[in-house]
């Protein structure tokens, strides 16, 4: 029979070359899959990569979907690797902007780079009040943060479509001819456009450059600094973590902020740098908050890796929104992305664990129980000796 | 004026147990698989795997509108078993954490997954269903006051929830499995102390769980729309997770909580057709999940834990020490 | 370690051998785990309806003849016999299925269930599908008074005292028809009155057949109600007695008498130890269970004096470092650490000058995830680097000096600690604690698990340490370590202090007679 046993030492080079190999394995498997369904997977593969890649703008527009992943993808990556598992990064997204669009639209007066840096802010601390109410009840009652941070993502759903379909908030446009048709937000100020960079033909927005310096502050706060270490100390056993007089209460509600503020982040650069106004379906429709996680965790919670499973999710993403039909099927992102995550997941044991492959025990002569003795008066059991 | 209220009334409940059935299914399908232990948060996947393949069913198969049906619900539930187990190997047996797991299964399947994908790949959507479940007329008892709509105007997915229900009920406290089964997702040790095999256990009810969201699944492609859309359920999967908590993992209680929950759903949107538009309608749509938040601090707070029954082991792989 | 052989056996009357076939019997059982003999060709009968005791130290082989008994562990060595037949246990199905059962200290009861349906679990006449709550009840109900065990069928575990969970387990026992029933230190959670109604259903359960297999270390209790006493010390087996024909003097000799004695530490000569780095005034704290588990407990440590606390293992030593350290609050008294009045926190004690080697040590001593260089600074991170930012580079250079000076072998400091041998975590968790300066050291069962080398070396670093002005407080279940290495010894036993010994006062056989809760 087949048995797992723990390995003694894990080499070093097991911890890359797994989940490499895993990744490979996905990408074969996926291809079976297209290939079962008469798709040509050789096309498929092409096709994604010139989408998302190689043809004219589609770099760019590769980082423009790259941008929210990184960020939530980070938000749960520093949330998942201390054993919090934040899925409200959906929900943090969304009320990041709509403090974001909100502040954009009531400072309209100040200058471009102030009227920027008061987004940002407004979407983080709208964020990590979010994040705030789970990792309270965590922190203090020890309530189960999975289901609390998901159930507040529907609630800030509801929010942000009260804002714009079901009221006369601030937020929403009351005047313009196209608004009386359909409801939508106000457009934000000019000067509320966050900058971006022009390299070439490439477009690299605002918020990504601050993405990537996060996932960089993240790498360092984690592996060099007292709060990291921390952390780390709490994730790898919580009792040791008390041993050493870390007090887990502060740790889990400044986590849960933290990561609540990154994914308020991604929300606000979602309006700032893309749709410059509130718009509840295509954050909705868009769900970065939750393909964040699966950046996350094919990255294995490191931040800097996180830069990496961001890009090549963001591709499979983007090449699922520019192509449509025998070229690139509907759902095949999501199914890829399962496929993925399945296997990187399910490799994750190889680095700890061996298989054992043992021969079945001969079965021995000697008799398993005695011939009974005389049957104890006991109850309504069964006798010993027969065998139940 | 009364028959008007009373009208509404009955409205409401019928419209509540409609959209509550979906809830029923997969809440008991995920109740039993929590009291073994497991966490399949991949429940709307699995729903939507369920809706997507019943449709095809009753789209292609041939035959009398009753058979295409059964095939329909059998098929749908065996699919989103294939899912399920997906999630209990990867879990159970590679020991991945379960939550990733089954985030992973509701992207895998879910609406921007293999249920869309096994919809346009057949070219269902947007075709008009050609088999529905219909309200039968049991013992032709339909026109009584109040309860006659009530209990003897419901489709044969209702009153299959409704066995199901009781089914789960007597499986929990009148078995023996059931027994078990209990012990299993309270305390692998003891469990495996005095015999019982717990990793055939958790995958069996992962496997049934599974199967249980299918039936749900169908129950929206074969009776409350007549189409498929993409991503049809629109997040019922999260609910009925929720509702399994909110009833405190007991199946009397979550199918009380599944209608009440289908009324919200369509609460808020009745009485704005009728002209009450003072609450918004978010608020109705956002209570079921407030409601679960307080409910959460409730099971969670210490030695009311205990009592109210949060399977203990719910969520920990188990591994039995070598000896 | 310094070996000792074990003292001739004491003849006291043998057990009629031949005139009865033993229900049970070990014959030869070896077990060897890696670094230790837990059982050395033990030999050990039980008689039909005889109340059997086994008696021992901690680490004497009791437990793990017990597991072999039930089928948990296979036996490298001998065999099981019954009904003067060889048995083979695949595991532990096996041994339930011809009559034997036990009874573990750690309970593997089901809280949320009812009495009943914990009795019902698991094993038993399969092919009954259907679970009629109230016919089990009443079925529960009828064993329990049969014995004279008070139980409600329908309430549940969490509802029931500590001694009322024992009897359930002792009933799953009995309603699959155990003919041999064995009880692992089952006092230990037992309030005085709770003993004595559980020695009753005892007694009642022999006289109709069943034998009881009574593991302890708790001499009054064995005298009181077992027919006959098998001693082991350090796995081999000392001989087998009569309860009648022993008193307490003979056991306890036979438990821990050696007749070689050991090589010593010098005890600190009296001008050296300095002040009082470690009071304990009147301190009571609860255990995990619900039942005190220190009652009244005053000690005091000085700096340059190992104080040893000497006591078989669940009798409060565990909670004695826990409420020290401050991971377990405390119910009455004080605790003052190097003349700091302590509230009961972590972080207090640390910074008061606290080291502490607890009893587990990965997983609650060591991050196991973690790297040496990692679990080096588990506690003086906070001083160590700039602010925030941690200073790695110094911290790598402290380890691999660590490294060096206390003989770990590893092969750098970013080896991950869950890779390291047991010794080898023992010198990185004492290289912490001592690196750190501290008043006074906490080391609870520092040598538990290790081989001859660390263990010698271990007891080396702390001499060494206590030379230089360290107060030590050394717990262990190893009552050679003890003698050998404390300047005085106090004894534990339910949670109090029995008495604390110079070391010139210190006989063995006494403390052994105070272990075991013979007051002298």
């Amino acid at each position: 029979m087949i048995r797992f046993k723990a390995r003694e030492n894990v080499p070093r080079w097991l911890n890359y070359v797994v989940p490499l190999a895993s990744v490979a394995v996905a990408i074969v498997v996926a291809g079976i899959v297209l290939a079962a369904t008469s798709h040509n997977p050789f096309a498929t593969y092409k096709n994604i990569v010139q989408a998302s890649l190689t043809q004219p703008g589609a770099f760019s527009q590769t980082l423009v979907t790259m941008t929210p992943l990184m960020f939530t993808g980070l938000a749960a990556a520093v949330a998942f690797r201390m054993r919090l598992w934040n899925i409200g990064g959906e929900g943090q997204l969304y009320m990041g902007a709509v403090g974001a669009s909100g502040a954009g639209l009531y400072f309209h007066s100040l200058p471009a780079p102030l009227l920027i840096l008061v987004m940002m802010a407004a979407g983080v601390a709208a964020g990590t009040l979010w994040a705030s109410i789970p990792g309270a009840l965590r922190a203090f009652f020890n309530t189960n943060e999975i289901l609390t941070t998901l159930m507040l993502n529907y609630v800030a759903a509801n929010f942000m479509y009260y804002l714009i379909f079901d009221s006369n908030s601030y937020w929403r446009d009351l005047t313009s001819p196209s608004a009386r048709v359909f409801p939508q937000g106000k457009s934000l100020p000019a000067d509320a456009s966050w900058p971006a960079l022009q390299l070439g033909s490439v477009t690299i927005p605002f918020g990504l450059i601050i993405a990537i310096g996060l996932a960089v502050l993240l790498w360092g706060m984690i592996r060099a600094t007292r709060y990291g270490f921390e952390m780390r100390v709490l994730a790898d056993s919580p009792a040791v973590g008390k041993y050493a007089g870390i007090r887990t209460r502060r740790k889990i509600l400044s986590l849960m902020a933290i990561s609540g503020g990154i994914a308020g982040f991604a929300g606000a650069s979602q309006v700032g740098d893309f749709s410059h106004t509130l718009d509840p379906r295509g954050l909705e429709q868009a769900g970065y908050g939750y393909i964040g996680i699966v950046v996350a965790a094919l990255a294995r919670y490191n931040p800097v890796a996180v830069v990496v499973t961001s890009f090549f999710i963001g591709m499979l993403v983007n090449a699922g929104f520019a192509l449509q039909g025998p070229g690139f099927p509907i759902g095949l992102t999501g199914t890829m992305e399962g496929i993925l995550l399945f296997c990187v997941l399910g490799a994750e044991i190889f680095t700890r664990y061996r298989l054992v492959f043992r021969r079945q025990q001969a079965i021995s002569r000697t008799p398993v129980s005695p011939p009974s003795p005389a049957p104890a008066a006991v109850g309504p059991a069964a006798p010993p000796g027969e065998v139940s | 004026m009364t028959g008007f209220n009373a009208n509404l009334g009955i409205s409401i409940i019928m419209t509540a147990i409609l959209y509550g059935t979906p809830l029923v299914f997969a809440g008991i399908g995920e109740l039993l698989t929590e009291r073994s232990g497991v966490l399949n948060l991949g429940v709307e996947g699995m729903l939507l795997i369920g809706a997507v393949m019943a449709f095809l069913v009753s789209q292609r198969m041939p035959g009398p509108g009753w058979l295409v049906l059964l095939a329909a619900v059998l098929v749908a539930m065996a699919a989103s078993a294939v899912m399920a187990s997906i999630h209990a190997f990867v879990t159970i047996t590679l020991r991945a954490n379960q939550i990733v797991s089954g985030l992973s299964l509701t992207i895998f399947a879910g609406v921007i997954g293999l249920s869309s994908y096994i919809a346009e790949d057949n070219r269902i959507g947007g075709k008009a269903g050609k088999h529905q479940f219909a309200d039968l007329n049991v013992f032709g008892l339909k026109n009584l006051p109040v309860i006659g709509p009530i209990l003897f105007h419901q489709s044969a997915m209702i009153y299959l929830s409704w066995l199901v229900v009781i089914g789960a009920v007597v499986y929990l406290y009148r078995t023996r499995t059931g027994l078990y089964l209990r012990s299993v997702g309270e305390s692998p040790q003891a469990a495996d102390a005095m015999g019982i095999n717990v990793t055939r256990y958790r995958y069996a009810h992962t496997l049934l769980g599974g199967a249980l969201a299918g039936a749900g699944g169908a129950v929206f492609t074969l009776q409350i729309a007549t189409n498929w859309i993409d991503g049809l359920t629109a997040g019922a999967g999260w609910i009925a997770i929720a509702l399994v908590i909110f009833s405190l993992w007991r199946p009397e209680l979550l199918i009380l909580g599944a209608y009440m929950f289908g009324a919200f759903t369509s609460v808020g949107f009745d009485l704005q057709a009728r002209g009450i538009t003072s609450i918004p309608s978010e608020f109705w749509s956002s209570l079921p999940y407030l409601m679960t938040v307080l409910a959460l601090v409730l099971v969670s707070v210490g030695s009311v834990r205990r009592r109210l029954g949060t399977p203990a082991a719910l969520g920990i792989p188990y591994m039995r020490e070598e000896s | 370690m310094m070996a000792g052989q074990p003292a001739v056996p004491t003849r006291g009357s043998p057990a009629p051998a031949g005139q009865a076939t033993p229900a049970v019997a070990a014959r030869g059982i070896t077990k060897r785990f890696p670094g230790v003999v837990a059982n050395d060709k033990v030999t050990f009968e039980v008689l039909p309806g005889e109340i059997h005791a086994l008696l021992g130290e901690n680490g004497a082989g009791k437990t793990t003849l017990c597991n072999v008994l039930t089928g948990l562990y296979r036996p490298d060595e001998g065999y099981v016999e019954m009904a003067g037949g060889p048995c083979r246990f695949r595991s532990p199905r096996d041994a339930h299925e011809a009559g034997i059962a036990m009874v573990h200290q750690h309970f593997r009861l089901v809280q949320p269930l009812t009495v009943a349906e914990n009795v019902v679990l698991g094993w038993s006449r399969r092919r009954a599908m259907w679970f009629s709550p109230r016919r089990v009840e009443r079925e529960v109900a009828a064993i329990a008074e049969k014995f004279g065990m008070h139980i409600d069928p329908a309430a549940k575990i969490w509802q029931l005292s500590v001694g009322e969970q024992q009897r359930v387990e002792i009933l799953k026992a009995l309603y699959r028809g155990a003919k041999i029933l064995i009880l692992d230190e089952p006092t230990t959670v037992l309030t005085p009155q709770e003993v004595q109604q559980l020695f009753t259903a005892l007694r009642d359960m022999a006289a109709d057949g069943t034998s009881v297999v009574f593991i302890s270390h708790k001499l009054p209790e064995v005298l009181a109600v077992s027919d006959r006493v098998t001693v082991l010390q350090k796995g081999k087996t000392i001989g087998t007695v009569r309860t009648a024909d022993a008193d307490a003097r003979s056991l306890a000799h036979m438990m821990v008498g050696r007749d070689i004695v050991l090589a010593r530490r010098e005890a600190t000569p009296a001008a050296r130890v300095g002040e009082v780095v470690l009071a304990l005034d009147g301190v009571g704290a609860m255990g995990d269970l619900g039942a005190p588990a220190l009652t009244g407990v005053s000690l005091q440590v000085r700096a340059g004096e190992i104080l040893g606390v000497a006591g078989v293992a669940g009798n409060g030593q565990r909670e004695l470092a826990e409420v020290i350290a401050g991971e377990r609050p405390r119910t009455a008294g004080t605790v003052t650490i190097a003349g700091r009045p302590q509230r009961g926190t972590p972080w207090e004690a640390i910074g008061a000058g606290l080291g502490y080697v607890p009893e587990e040590r990965l997983g609650v001593g060591i991050a196991p995830g973690m790297t040496i260089a990692d679990n080096l600074m588990l506690k003086s991170y906070r001083e160590n680097g700039h602010g925030p930012i941690l200073h790695t580079k110094q911290a790598m250079a402290t380890a691999a000096e660590a490294i060096e000076r206390f003989d770990i072998v590893a092969r750098g400091p970013k080896t991950i600690a869950h890779e390291l041998s047991g010794g080898n975590i023992q010198r990185l968790l004492l290289a912490r604690e001592l690196s750190g300066h501290p008043k006074v050291l906490i080391a609870a069962s520092p040598t538990r698990g290790l081989d001859v080398a660390a263990t010698d070396s271990v007891r080396r670093l702390l001499a060494a340490s206590a030379e230089s002005g360290l107060g030590i407080l050394l717990i262990s279940e190893d009552l050679d370590e003890i003698l050998d290495l404390s300047d005085r010894i106090a004894v534990m036993y339910r949670g109090q202090v029995v008495d604390v010994l110079g070391r010139d006062r210190a006989d063995r056989d006494r403390i052994g007679l105070m272990m075991a809760g013979v007051a002298s």
